[in-house]
């Protein structure tokens, strides 16, 4: 037979993946294992580039998680719906590839192919996971939240200033992740936030971190018709691919 | 005719074949659901396998309905349950008049459904009773292929099913396919929420291994395959069985080499198809699927002869599959193939003669059909009033969502400018139909979509739009969250000379109601008098005095002028029973009991006047919707006075009205909080799962809240504290803070499991924990000190509990803190807490071993509290503590004669008191049975064989509740907690 996809810790993290987690404490503790499990992944092991990801990932979410707590936000009924929706897309993609499955998104599958090396510097690793989760996963979260919670995705309202804080634990955690890269990481994070299409015909001049909302309106509003829905999922698949790909060249590796 | 088509063997799927049988039909006890959700990448069986396991359900005595859910996007409400109930009845023999009048009977009723006031809710009451005619006490089995097209009032009838609200034993077996659930499919999220209930389970299909592979190929081939072409199927397959069966039929049937894609093996298939048979083919494909047989003949115009040779061909190629109710494409792929072979102008004159064929001759969703293929024939302006009847069709069956979208296809339809053929549009009013759409849309909860409708509507000028459309974007906005636009709108209605004094007065009234939500209470109040006062001058305009006074009624209780609101909305319901229609007079008692039993804790009388109000509204027929709601504030006032017994038989005469969605959620949540008092724990559990499964439809999340706080509280009764964390922890995570009694509430069940995991050491007291639980109780104390008076009259009860329970996990736990408690709830008439807090108190009285005549004292009050309310896991701590202290609970706890409730001191008071920890430690005593009656001793041989309630009330021919109360009586004289002490006790007796 085959390697199993997870190598040694195959069977670990199919049991974990077996789980849904259903609110932010149970996805904190979700990733807080998966990190456990990235970091025994041979042969990368401790550079393995998706627990780069993941490291980052629940680091943010722990924060989120901290501001819920905190009444930070105006709606934490959408914020912690939306953040275990959000997860529940990560930890789906990360199912469709434990089963080969041809469906993985290919914006999660060109990282997860990178796990077997060669290795990648931890930034852009970092970076391409945070492209495939913010570029593809969440406009459809989004969508599914608010379809959900029957309400829409309306700009200015409790739940759009909510998502926009999102932005603000970003900025304020990378820096301290990675000391001196601020200004690089916030280019990548302006890069990343729009998709290629978009950067190209210069439509971020306004609402440069918002491009995963906007898609959100888009799609909601096409949510009806399962054509234009899928076909706007391969577009923003392909888009984030593409940059992802871009991220795990050697030309990623200028960012570090 | 097909002898080829569908003997292919099922390979590899006898697990899950069994494993459905028993989740769907062994497995279930009388009147319980449950539901499998089957879900699997395109040609992976999911088809196959619902087709065995209904043909094997079907043998096991069920009643299988099966039905599909369609993909034209614009289907009509609740069409796969119609098209279950037509082929069922078309399969029934001869034999079964009976069972087939009742079918027809549904049918009926889905073509008698008026769109009435009387709320969808009562559709699916009617649809629930006509299901259970049919089933006649068999097991009733939903089979629903392609789940992921389904309309949404198909979803919401199953979420009513299966939370048991229809009071049907039944299952559900769907298939979803996998790739749906991947973008922003509504399902996903109902899945999610379902998937961790026990009654549910999610079944992932996977692809066939290599042995299956190999198997199923070598059964179609006839012979195992040659190691290479066996290696070949597994790469080019990945064991999905639809490709393995195409590749394995190619390489038998000696075509030359293997395909690479189905795509391929597809197209090479449509290239040899004789022109008719070709032309069958792409018919098909045009159609709404199942193509019905005469449909076909009036499309393609051939004799009959050459249509079934023609099918004939089609089938045996493999591209058509034919059955009872019409034919359909083999798979998706052959649609896409095909879509690259017609002309644009060869398709528009396929749908052109099905709209032909379908005006001649009514089908299943005929309109629906109609509109759809008089579009895509490019005749815009024959499609629009198909699509204007689809809609009101939609409408007719409570189906916003479904007919808003057919409304939003008849705006775009009429503004498509109509070519060549076809006449003249109808003459439509473009305003008529940008209202309904704009209407539909808010009552389906796209407000945003209703706005910009209804700013369409206005033309986009500035200039005046009527009083009554400004009126009802106020009402968009508002729905919408938008307070300052809406109130802004209100405002500008009042304003304006243009419009009429009624108007005015409903514009004062809602948005004296707005100002309320958002708890501008004097500015409620005050836009509240100025609409009482128009409203005077107008006749007829009780509805709008009966909301002003209710808004003015709250908005002076909350500024501590009780009194006056009071008589506020007193009057309001006298001027409603004078003058007003039913619904008034109905609004007027919710309002009335709402203000009762809410911010003045009038409790008794709020009991009262939701009582009576429930009887009223019952004699003017608004018994399922006003009835329930006036029903739930009485039970809930009820639990909170400390008569039980009486709010269980109250919530048991609401719930039998069957209402749905959150009148629903509100009463099983009412009735799980007397299940949780009584401690009876599977009643309990069934409640939170049928709130579970109501709320995974989505809306409502003010009742998540509740349901965690009782999950908290049921575990924290099974010692289960860490179950009662996590609930916590995600209702802290999930609140907000402005909530405070909910808050309050929370915090306190939070600390609470804490403070006991503290002092029972089940599990480690979690620091982080309980360092959160501080801060919200901090926050929650900052807050009511703001907020208005009742509101914070609320809080303060739960802020007491919390400071106490702190003190526990500090220490030893602080008497004063407990008396603080205990007076508070007293001074809110409320026992239970009460009777908890005073039990605490003793506790921590006993454990600084300081004045136990206080201790007793107290000890004895909440005994004798909790036990007329009947609070079974109350009761037993009071005993143990007091067993342990050597208290006497019953000296002065003789039966007095007057107690309400399920009284369960029958009996107690003769056995020696402060033998509570006798069972555990004590000798056994040779007649420990001899308190029980001959019932209650019949109950307890049937616990101990270890049967539920439900199957003991079955076997003794009694309700399920009455079981209840002889095993909680049974547990009080036996001074046990559990099923299992209460066996152990039995056994130990058994010999005599």
């Amino acid at each position: 037979m085959t390697e199993p996809v997870w190598g040694p810790v195959h069977a670990d993290i199919v049991d974990l993946l077996a789980d849904h987690p259903e609110d932010v404490p149970a996805v904190v503790d979700h990733l807080t294992k998966l990190q456990d499990l990235l970091v025994r992944l041979p042969p990368l092991e401790r550079s393995c580039p998706l627990a780069d990801f993941n490291r980052l990932y629940l680091t943010i979410t722990s924060r989120v998680l901290e501001g819920l707590y905190d009444d930070y936000f105006a709606d934490p009924v959408f914020l912690s719906r939306l953040d275990v929706e959000f997860a529940a897309r990560y930890f789906d993609a990360m199912r469709l590839w434990t089963e080969s499955s041809p469906t993985t998104p290919r914006a999660w599958s060109c990282l997860f192919k990178r796990m077997k090396g060669p290795d990648a510097r931890p930034l852009p690793s970092a970076a391409a996971g945070v492209n495939a989760h913010i570029n593809f996963d969440l406009p459809f979260a989004l969508v599914t939240t608010f379809d959900h919670l029957e309400s829409e995705p309306v700009d200015g309202t409790e739940q759009h200033r909510d998502y926009l804080k999102i932005n603000d634990i970003f900025a304020d955690k990378i820096p301290s992740l990675r000391r001196g890269y601020l200004e690089r990481w916030q280019l990548l994070l302006d890069m990343l936030n729009g998709d290629i299409d978009d950067w190209y015909q210069g439509e971020l001049v306004e609402y440069t971190r918002d491009v995963a909302w906007r898609n959100a309106q888009k799609i909601w509003r096409c949510r009806h018709d399962p054509q234009a829905r899928d076909g706007e999922r391969t577009r923003l698949d392909d888009n984030a691919a593409a940059l992802g790909r871009l991220l795990l060249s050697p030309l990623g590796a200028f960012l570090q | 005719m097909a002898s080829d088509v569908d003997s292919a063997p099922l390979v590899g799927r006898a697990d899950q074949l069994a494993a459905l049988r028993a989740a769907l039909h062994d497995d279930i006890g009388p009147g319980q659901t449950a539901a499998v959700f089957v879900t699997g990448e395109s040609g992976v069986g999911k088809t196959r396998l619902l087709t065995e396991a209904a043909a094997r359900l079907r043998d096991a005595g069920a009643v299988v309905l099966t039905g599909s859910c369609l993909d034209i996007g614009d289907a009509s409400p609740l069409h796969p349950v119609l098209q279950a109930l037509r082929r069922f009845d078309a399969d029934l023999a001869a034999g079964q008049a009976r069972t087939s009048s009742a079918v027809r009977g549904l049918l009926r009723t889905f073509a008698e459904e008026s769109g009435g006031a009387d709320s969808a809710g009562a559709l699916l009451e009617r649809v629930s009773a006509g299901l259970s005619l049919i089933a006649e006490g068999r097991p009733l089995v939903l089979v629903l292929d392609d789940l992921q097209w389904v309309d949404r009032t198909t979803r919401q009838l199953l979420l009513y099913l299966l939370a048991g609200l229809g009071g049907l034993q039944l299952s559900v077996l769907a298939a979803v396919r996998a790739e749906s659930l991947q973008g922003a499919h509504p399902l996903r999220r109902v899945l999610t929420e379902l998937r961790r209930l026990r009654s549910v389970r999610v079944l992932d299909l996977a692809p066939l291994d290599r042995a299956d592979t190999d198997r199923l190929a070598g059964e179609i081939v006839g012979t195992p395959l040659a190691p290479e072409a066996a290696d070949q199927v597994w790469q080019r397959s990945g064991g999905n069985p639809f490709v393995v069966e195409e590749l394995a039929r190619d390489l038998r049937d000696g075509h030359d080499g293997l395909s690479d894609t189905l795509r391929e093996i597809f197209l090479s298939r449509v290239d040899v198809l004789p022109r008719q048979a070709h032309a069958a083919v792409h018919a098909v494909a045009a159609g709404v699927e199942p193509v019905e047989h005469w449909l076909l003949a009036e499309v393609l115009g051939l004799p009959e002869p050459e249509l079934i040779g023609a099918l004939r061909e089609a089938v045996a190629h493999r591209l058509l599959v034919g059955a009872d109710d019409g034919y359909r494409l083999r798979h998706r792929l052959v649609a896409e193939v095909l879509a690259h072979e017609l002309l644009p102008a060869e398709r528009a004159g396929l749908h052109r003669r099905y709209a032909e064929a379908l005006t001649q001759a009514p089908a299943e969703l005929h309109q629906a059909r109609l509109a759809h293929h008089w579009r895509l024939a490019g005749e815009p302006g024959r499609a629009l009033p198909a699509a204007m009847a689809a809609a009101r069709e939609a409408q007719r069956l409570h189906g916003f969502a479904e007919a808003h979208r057919h409304w939003s296809a008849a705006l775009q339809l009429a503004a498509t400018p109509t070519s060549g053929r076809s006449g003249a549009p109808p003459e439509v009013d473009r305003a008529v139909l940008l209202e309904q759409a704009a209407e539909t849309a808010h009552q389906s909860g796209e407000h945003a979509r209703a706005l910009s409708l209804l700013a369409e509507l206005t033309g986009g000028e500035p200039l005046d739009p009527s009083c009554g459309l400004r009126i009802r974007r106020a009402r968009y906005l508002a729905a919408a969250g938008r307070s300052a636009p809406a109130e802004a709108e209100y405002r500008g209605v009042l304003e304006s000379v243009d419009c009429t004094a009624r108007d005015r007065a409903a514009a004062a009234a809602r948005l004296a109601e707005l100002l309320l939500h958002l708890g501008r209470y004097a500015d409620a109040g005050q836009r509240a008098r100025e609409a009482l006062e128009l409203a005077a001058t107008v006749d007829g305009s009780t509805t709008e005095v009966v909301l002003a006074s209710s808004a003015l009624g709250f908005s002076e209780a909350f500024l501590e002028d009780p009194d006056a609101g009071l008589a506020v909305v007193r009057r309001a319901l006298e001027t409603a029973e004078r003058s007003g229609g039913p619904e008034d007079v109905a609004c007027a008692y919710l309002h009335l009991a709402e203000l009762l039993t809410g911010p003045l804790n009038i409790l008794e009388e709020g009991v009262v006047v939701a009582r009576r109000g429930a009887e009223r509204v019952a004699e003017l027929g608004l018994g399922r919707t006003y009835e329930t709601r006036l029903l739930a504030i009485a039970t809930n006032g009820l639990f909170r006075v400390g008569q039980w017994a009486e709010a269980e038989k109250v919530v048991a005469a609401a719930l039998r009205h069957r209402p749905s969605g959150a009148d629903a959620v509100e009463l099983l949540l009412a009735r799980c909080r007397l299940s949780v008092g009584y401690g009876d724990v599977e009643a309990s559990d069934r409640d939170l799962e049928a709130v579970a499964t109501m709320l995974a439809g989505g809306g409502a999340p003010r009742h998540v809240l509740p349901m965690l706080i009782l999950r908290a509280g049921l575990a924290m009764w099974q010692g289960r504290h860490d179950v009662a964390r996590q609930a916590v922890q995600r209702g802290l995570t999930e609140s907000r803070s402005d909530d405070v009694v909910l808050l309050g509430a929370l915090a306190w069940h939070g600390l609470r499991a804490e403070a006991e995991a503290h002092a029972s050491r089940t599990v480690a007291v979690d620091p982080t924990a309980v360092r959160r639980l501080r801060d919200a109780v901090d926050r929650v104390t900052a807050k009511s000190v703001t907020a208005a008076g009742p509101v914070r009259l609320n809080a303060d009860g739960f802020l007491a509990l919390c400071t106490a329970e702190l003190t526990r996990l500090d220490g030893r736990g602080d008497p004063d803190a407990w008396a603080r408690s205990a007076a508070e709830w007293d001074k809110r008439h409320h026992p239970y807490p009460a009777a908890y807090s005073r039990l605490r108190q003793a506790e921590a009285l006993l454990a600084r071993r300081s004045r136990s005549s206080t201790a007793s004292k107290l000890l004895r009050q909440a005994h004798e509290m909790a036990l007329s309310l009947g609070a079974v896991p109350l009761t037993s701590e009071i005993r143990t503590l007091a067993g342990r202290a050597r208290v006497e609970l019953t000296e002065r706890a003789q039966p007095t004669g007057r107690r309400p409730g399920r009284t369960r001191s029958t009996g107690v008071g003769r056995q020696s008191a402060g033998a509570a920890p006798a069972t555990a430690t004590g000798e056994p005593v040779a007649d420990e049975l001899v308190t029980l009656t001959a019932r209650e001793r019949e109950v307890l041989t049937a616990v101990a064989e270890g049967l539920t309630n439900r199957e003991i009330g079955q076997r003794l021919f009694i309700s399920e509740r009455t079981i209840g109360v002889h095993v909680s009586h049974i547990f009080d004289k036996l001074q046990v907690r559990t099923r299992v002490q209460a066996s152990a006790i039995h056994l130990r007796n058994r010999g005599e």
